[in-house]
């Protein structure tokens, strides 16, 4: 008998790491992401490419010299936020601008704070946010250059949600718009891929259904009071539900465990926070689309609610 | 234009309103303190270790301020000059107090102790002690997680990579105790620091019968009591199979260090390396004549 | 048979891996020498009541219990008294153990060593408590504690249902199964008799739905017997069904309150192997000196497997030998299952009554990978059964905070492990909150003991005790 280890228990490990729950949201992400590349081509791949890249290059330089701690690359989540990052922006973004948004969403956004675990705010979000506010032009340009499969009828120019906020909302068809929408960014080209991704996670229970159920719930509830006091000046929930960045936001990124609640019941208000937030911005604010302003915002209230919200105790009232 | 007076007056105005309900609140709730235990603080070094048995620096001056004399109060980070400018300011009497350090009373280095189990915990002397007895056969030895170099404030203890133990650093050590309160297995001593640093000890605590320490550990106490024989002043005794070397009644002779079958007794900071056989002979010499004077008798 | 039920918080579901489920049960051979561990029960140890160099008999008693949660400890051979002296248990701990020699198997009188199956309970209350006492009787569950203390609970106290654990939710653990398949009368009968010492409450016998032949054979038995107010409960497969919490809330539907005991719900848990001790004990005045041990584990051929009926102080290197030696891919033993079991350090330690299992794991099964940050998924509080937030404990913990601690529940942990099984940053929570909960149970006892002398020195202060302001001393104490 040579040396035997010794530890308290338990003594096996369920077949989970933050490596393979981050590689989970790699795989759920790429239905969508292939349909990007499709119908956006080449400029799409250089967009996706640029953010990846320099966001683990990025976090690896950051923890190697300034840190000086072991690399976290290993762990993915880099690519996650290079994936994210890419997915909200549109596809003509130059690539020294996608790199900008990487240096803020690593750098600013999750390094600063220490890193993995540590953050504050959603990395990609934030990054995005910063391009949206820095580069209003390149950032809201949806021309399409054409991919490697012609899309229908190549809207340019603006968004369905950026024609609504004009009144300029020709026609909106539901079924077209969850299979597939043309002109935006890689995150709200299709619902049908979004979802299939999202219940990839949720069967393999990597995130819960929670957060973005009640997102969505709040987002239908409010746009369906609203469009039905007055039909002409707001939009109606489907309408609400397919578009902008509503299904990534909700499904991908509000639901990122660092910088969501803990418990069920947090999740719950955290959701209802979004979806009450980006309903009043699509409705009344400047911007046409506030996902990422409602998830950066109520980013901010999650250490309260991980205070105010715990888990059901056994034995405890 | 306008709209930049406008944001200045209101922002002058808003600062206005704000500083004159902070000043009443601060008035309002302003706390009597002694100004003495300001003036305590200010001289103490603020490292709020708690080695004085206090929660912090402010408590330590709030306790001494409050105290009658300055009997149990003690800071052991700033030493006799500290606690001779706390009694100026209180006008206490001052007992100084000779320095101490802290002093690990294990020497079982890896090479020293067989290892038998691998830990694979989390890296806490506490959880370790709480799970068994260690990776070797001694069930009182350093376990080797490091809790004692968490617990200083100071940086004066590291892990000695070669031999698994902590070393203390005596330049840096304010003896304030926290490492030894660290300790599971209580193998760290606040022991005086001795003439120039000079402490003659027993640098372990396995209590095990002979034979089990020795198998355990190469460099093991294993109660044989010959230092205790080979005191000549009456410090060392031994109690559960294991020496101690009174601190107050050792005239650092380093006599039982020589005679230490199994180098469990250390000396440090001596000017010369110890010279076994010199002191042996030295002993004998002094047992021959004592027998002599006997025969004599 | 009703549907199967389960408990309503966290939980997890590791591979069950009973891979010694098909190893029928086989009986040990004596070794030369056995050691008997003093401290084979919860509470206090016992006390030798032997000599060096007596002859004893198996079957002998040879400690007396050291208080009133203690137990009596019997010879498990006949032999002479070698020496009584203080050996390594698993853990390298020194307790004291009585060596005896071993020569031949001669029984104490009085003990009905036959197959006869006994199924008249007798009815005096106190004779079978007396037997269950004198014969050792310890729950065999895991914390073994002493069985004649919890089958006889403080007046006032009603016991409505015996819940049997027949869960054996630890993966790789056979031996209760085994006992369920190969003795379900005497286990069926032991009930019995636990009911009947609980004034005729009903009993409900959890079984997990992965064992499906040991619930057909205890519902055979229990048909068979007609014993009224006993049936066969089929559980959810979900580890830590067998806790004495997680059973009561999944059976009874009521959780026992924060540092109170079962009976305070009307529950009573007892496990399967217990209630084969006490049918031994009562029927057959046999004392607890074997119980059943399963081999196993993933370095392990399955023709290597066995289940082991035992004797106490076995050396657990000799039972290794027995069974083939230990694999060479072993690098942790542990007794016990994976998920609450205790690693051995010390493979010379003897066997002791609550012995269930040597279950030999693989480095790659059981290494723990290096801990990274905590990326706040909550995996260990949707895991944890007792709804606490191990990630937060962990955090209090190493901020010294005790009070928070309290505020956290630390003190409910049951250390099942599920918040570390589930880690996936595998930051080693339950190593630290085990921890956090020894701090919060301190500050808590400590308050109490306060609180007893406070009012202990009010009492003696004033001559005519007022019990209403004591109680609010007691109140203001304990808030």
């Amino acid at each position: 008998m040579g040396t035997m280890i010794v530890s308290p228990n338990p003594h096996i490990h369920a077949p989970v790491s933050t490596k393979s729950l981050m590689r989970d949201v790699v795989i759920a992400l790429l239905p969508a992401v292939i349909v990007s590349i499709l119908f956006y081509g080449w400029s799409e791949l250089l967009v996706l490419g640029v953010s990846v890249a320099s966001c683990v290059l990025l976090e690896w330089a950051i923890t190697k010299w300034l840190l000086k701690k072991p690399s976290t690359i290993g762990d993915l989540s880099a690519v996650v936020t290079g994936l994210l990052l890419a997915m909200n922006l549109p596809c003509t973004t130059p690539w020294w601008i996608v790199f900008i948004g990487a240096v803020v969403a690593i750098g600013v956004a999750k390094m600063t704070f220490g890193g993995i675990g540590q953050n504050v705010f959603n990395p990609a979000i934030t990054g995005r946010v910063f391009l949206l506010i820095s580069f209003p032009q390149q950032m809201t340009d949806w021309t399409v250059p054409g991919g490697f499969i012609k899309g229908v009828d190549a809207v340019s120019g603006s968004t369905l949600l950026g024609q609504a906020k004009l009144g300029q909302l020709i026609d909106f068809n539901a079924l077209d718009t969850f299979f597939l929408n043309i002109g935006g960014s890689a995150g709200e080209i299709s619902a049908l891929a979004l979802l299939l991704g999202f219940g990839y996670l949720l069967v393999r229970r990597v995130v819960k259904i929670w957060v973005p159920l009640s997102i969505f719930a709040t987002v239908a509830v409010i746009s369906g009071i609203f469009h039905a006091i007055d039909p002409v000046a707001f939009t109606g929930p489907l309408f609400n539900l397919l578009t902008g960045g509503m299904i990534l936001g909700a499904c991908f990124m509000a639901t990122d465990y660092v910088t969501s609640p803990m418990s069920t019941w947090g999740g719950v208000i955290y959701g209802i926070g979004i979806g009450l937030i980006v309903m009043m911005i699509r409705y009344f604010g400047a911007y046409p689309e506030g996902m990422s302003f409602a998830i950066l915002l109520m980013n901010m209230v999650v250490p309260l609610l991980n205070r105010w919200f715990h888990q059901r105790k056994y034995g405890r009232a | 234009m306008t709209t930049i007076i406008w944001t200045i007056v209101t922002l002058a105005a808003l600062g206005l309103v704000l500083s004159v309900v902070l000043f009443f609140v601060a008035k309002k709730f302003k706390v009597e303190e002694d100004p003495r235990i300001d003036e305590v603080e200010k001289v103490m070094p603020g490292a709020n270790c708690g080695g004085c048995g206090f929660a912090g620096c402010r408590a330590f001056a709030d306790s001494a301020v409050k105290a009658s004399s300055l009997d149990g109060i003690f800071c052991p980070v700033g030493g006799n000059d500290v606690m001779k400018k706390v009694a100026g300011i209180l006008g206490y009497e001052l007992k100084e107090k000779a320095p101490e350090v802290a002093v690990l009373r294990c020497n079982g280095t890896c090479s020293a102790r067989p290892r038998v189990n691998d830990y694979d915990g989390a890296a806490s002397c506490r959880v370790k002690a709480a799970l068994y007895s260690g990776d070797t056969l001694c069930a009182f030895g350093c376990l080797g997680c490091g809790d004692c170099v968490a617990a200083c404030q100071f940086g004066a203890i590291s892990m000695d990579p070669e031999t698994g133990l902590p070393v203390v650093d005596e330049a840096k050590c304010t003896a304030c105790g926290a490492c030894a309160k660290a300790c599971p297995r209580k193998l760290i001593e606040i022991r005086p620091k001795g003439p120039r640093s000079m402490r003659v000890y027993v640098a372990c605590s396995n209590r095990d019968k002979g034979p089990a320490a020795k198998k355990a550990c190469a460099n093991a106490c294993i109660g044989c009591g010959i230092c205790a024989k080979t005191c000549t002043h009456g410090a060392v005794t031994v109690e559960n199979n294991i020496a101690y070397i009174d601190p107050t009644k050792c005239k650092l002779c380093r006599e039982c260090e020589a005679m230490c079958p199994t180098g469990a007794i250390h000396g440090l900071n001596f000017p010369k390396p110890l010279d076994k056989a010199a002191v042996k002979a030295r002993i004998a010499e002094r047992a021959k004549k004592a027998k002599e004077a006997a025969n004599e008798q | 048979m009703s549907s199967k039920i389960t408990f309503s918080i966290g939980g997890v579901h590791p591979d069950d891996a009973k891979l010694a489920r098909a190893c029928a049960t086989e009986v040990l051979p004596l070794p030369e020498v056995v050691y008997v561990s003093m401290a084979q029960h919860l509470g206090a140890p016992a006390k030798p009541v032997v000599s060096v160099g007596d002859y004893v008999k198996a079957g002998q008693v040879i400690a007396e219990p050291g208080g009133f949660i203690s137990a009596f400890v019997h010879s498990p051979v006949s032999g002479t008294v070698k020496s009584i002296a203080p050996r390594k248990d698993l853990a390298g701990n020194s307790v004291t153990h009585v060596e005896i020699a071993v020569e031949g198997d001669e029984w104490a009188e009085g003990i009905d060593l036959s197959d006869t199956l006994v199924t008249e309970i007798p009815e005096d209350r106190q004779f079978i408590l007396d037997r269950v006492k004198n014969n050792g009787v310890v729950g065999l569950g895991g914390a073994t504690f002493p069985a004649h203390v919890k089958l006889n609970p403080a007046p006032g106290s009603k016991a409505e249902c015996l819940i049997l654990n027949g869960a054996e939710c630890e993966p790789y653990l056979t031996s209760d199964y085994r006992i369920m398949v190969e003795r379900p009368k005497e286990i069926v009968i032991g009930a019995a008799i636990m009911q009947k010492v609980l004034g005729g409450c009903r009993c409900v016998i959890g079984i997990e739905e992965n064992k499906p032949e040991a619930i057909k054979s205890m519902s055979e038995a229990v048909a068979s017997l007609g014993y009224p107010d006993i049936r066969v409960q089929v559980l959810k497969k979900r580890y830590p069904q067998g806790g004495e919490k997680q059973l009561i809330d999944a059976v009874m539907h009521r959780q026992v309150g924060s540092g109170a005991l079962p009976i305070s719900v009307g529950a009573v848990v007892q496990n399967v192997a217990t209630s084969l001790a006490v049918y031994e004990a009562v029927q057959k005045n046999k004392p607890l000196v074997t119980n059943t041990l399963t081999i196993t584990g993933d370095c392990l051929p399955v023709e290597k497997m066995h289940n082991y009926l035992f004797r106490i102080g076995m050396p657990l290197s000799y039972i290794a030998e027995v069974a083939g030696g230990v694999p060479q891919d072993a690098a942790k033993i542990i007794s016990g299952g994976p998920m609450m079991g205790r690693a051995i350090s010390n493979l010379d330690a003897c066997t002791v009554k609550g012995s269930s299992s040597l279950l030999y794991l693989s480095e790659s099964r059981t290494r723990r990978k290096s801990a990274s940050a905590c990326i706040r998924c909550g995996r260990c509080s949707d895991a944890c059964p007792m709804g606490l937030e191990p990630f937060l404990l962990n955090r209090l913990y190493k901020a010294g905070d005790v009070e928070g601690l309290e505020q956290a529940s630390a003190q409910d942990c049951i250390e099942c492990g599920c918040c570390l099984y589930s880690c996936p940053a595998y930051i080693p929570l339950l190593d630290y909150v085990r921890q956090a909960k020894g701090m919060a149970l301190g500050a808590i006892r400590a308050r109490a003991a306060a609180a007893k002398a406070a009012a202990e020195a009010a009492k003696a202060a004033a001559p005519t005790p007022a019990p209403a302001e004591a109680a609010k001393n007691n109140e203001k104490i304990s808030k």
